[in-house]
């Protein structure tokens, strides 16, 4: 009976890890964190537990900038790879930090990834 | 010249046979001793008199304290090993539940302001021993920890050297940050090829944890398992490990060790790590010395299956993110 009721268990807590990986897939409330200033893209992420807006949609074809905004951030988010802007460095705790992203195409996304890989977000580029 | 053959049971690890040849073999009346793993049988040439089981008794107790025992008949060991791993398997799949749930949550996530000091940095070790970061520091020292206890190596020495030595080594290298500024920057890519070689270890222990190897027989190369064994048995290894701790993919560590960098001064940066390795001392001695006692209690069996699997799934969660972080693979989850 034990393994019975074991194995029964055992899937109950597969399917509890599936959900807390993959499940509730925040429905990024599309926040408004892109803007355009003076012809030059400003697109804006928070680091801080993880990054958020988790994914992005941005113009493609203009200058891009990437802003991401650390708040007493310890965690991994902090040390930030962005590897198609060939960008790795631990942010500052507090404040500001600008990557120059070029002038993206559309249809190639750019990644962000915190050092560690357990944190990661996305920036879609449409034409 | 006579011949025995004795069956040995307590022979859980490929080390096991090395060490069961090293104890026998000092015995002024063994010539010779050999024993095989797959069949757990220990054959002994010696120039006693004495008959098989009296030598099978005394040989016992020279290897009673390591946990074998030498008997002429087989023993029908108490093969309910497959009910322990039904119990194991949720038990620890259980706990990495409550742990990824506790990541996921956003607890962990409070914003600590201001200027970091040596008690913001004992808080922020403390948020760091429960964070993601226990996946990698905490999950080698379980099965590390864990490891040691079952081969019965003097494990609390082992622990106190380990633990003595990661916060002496933490402080030290804070000091030298603070004290020589920007000159040593610690690399991104070394950091992660440190940490999948840590998961990679973790879910070699973990396996061997849960008797993958033990039960297949699958062992490694016992060439190898002598090499661990050599080390283990070192003074040093579990200093070097907790100097190697330092390295160790972790945000909280790295972000210590830039506050260390730009603090200026070799006290403040020693201070500032010190007291951050002091957070993380309480969960780390849990866990270790937590291991020792569940490993001398009769919940041994249970304990080492439950921690191979969440040993296990810590190792696979590291090394997944571990290979995301080098960009190898994309990353498969956010937690």
């Amino acid at each position: 009976m034990n393994k019975i009721a074991s194995i029964i268990l055992t899937l109950g807590l597969v399917v509890a890890i599936g959900i807390v990986f993959w499940g509730g897939k925040e429905n990024s409330k599309s926040v408004q964190n892109v803007e355009i200033k003076d012809g030059i893209q400003y697109i804006t992420i928070d680091a801080k537990g993880g990054y958020s807006p988790r994914l992005s949609t941005a113009k493609a074809g203009i200058p891009t900038k990437l802003i991401v905004k650390t708040d007493g951030t310890y965690d991994c988010s902090s040390s930030l790879v962005v590897r198609a802007a060939k960008f790795q460095k631990l942010l500052p705790q507090t404040g500001e930090t600008e990557i120059d992203l070029g002038i993206p195409e559309a249809g190639v996304p750019i990644e962000g990834v915190c050092g560690m890989g357990m944190y990661s977000f996305n920036v879609d580029f449409q034409n | 010249m006579q011949k025995y053959t004795f069956h040995v049971s307590g022979t859980h690890c490929a080390s096991c046979k090395i060490l069961i040849e090293d104890v026998l073999g000092e015995q002024d009346f063994v010539k010779n001793v050999l024993v095989d793993l797959k069949k757990e049988t220990v054959e002994i040439e010696t120039d006693s008199e004495q008959n098989a089981e009296e030598i099978a008794a005394v040989l016992t107790s020279k290897i009673k304290p390591n946990g074998y025992v030498l008997s002429v008949e087989k023993i029908d060991g108490v093969k309910n090993d497959d009910g322990v791993i039904w119990k194991a398997i949720p038990i620890g799949l259980g706990f990495l539940v409550l742990f990824f749930i506790l990541q996921k949550s956003g607890v962990l996530n409070l914003g600590i302001g201001g200027k970091t000091t040596p008690v913001t940095s004992f808080i922020i070790g403390l948020i760091a021993s429960v964070s993601s970061c226990l996946a990698v520091v905490g999950g080698l020292v379980l099965s590390l920890s864990a490891k040691v206890s079952q081969d019965n190596v003097s494990d609390k020495k082992n622990f106190m050297l380990f633990h003595f030595g990661r916060l002496f080594s933490f402080a030290i290298l804070g000091g030298a940050l603070g004290a020589l500024g920007n000159v040593i920057g610690i690399n991104f890519t070394f950091t992660a090829i440190l940490g999948l070689i840590a998961s990679l270890v973790m879910l070699l222990l973990g396996l061997n944890l849960i008797g993958v190897f033990a039960k297949n027989k699958i062992t490694l190369p016992s060439g190898m398992f002598n090499f661990f064994r050599k080390i283990e048995h070192k003074t040093f290894t579990p200093i070097i490990i907790g100097f190697g701790t330092f390295f160790l993919p972790c945000g909280f560590t790295q972000s210590m060790q830039v506050v260390a960098l730009s603090s200026g001064s070799f006290v403040s940066g020693f201070l500032i790590m010190f007291s951050f390795a002091l957070g993380t001392l309480p969960m780390l001695l849990l866990l270790s010395f937590g291991s020792a006692s569940f490993a001398h209690s009769k919940y041994a069996p249970l304990f080492f299956k439950s921690a191979g699997v969440i040993v296990v799934g810590l190792g696979l969660f590291a090394l997944l993110a571990g290979l995301a972080g080098l960009g190898i693979i994309s990353p498969l989850f956010n937690i």
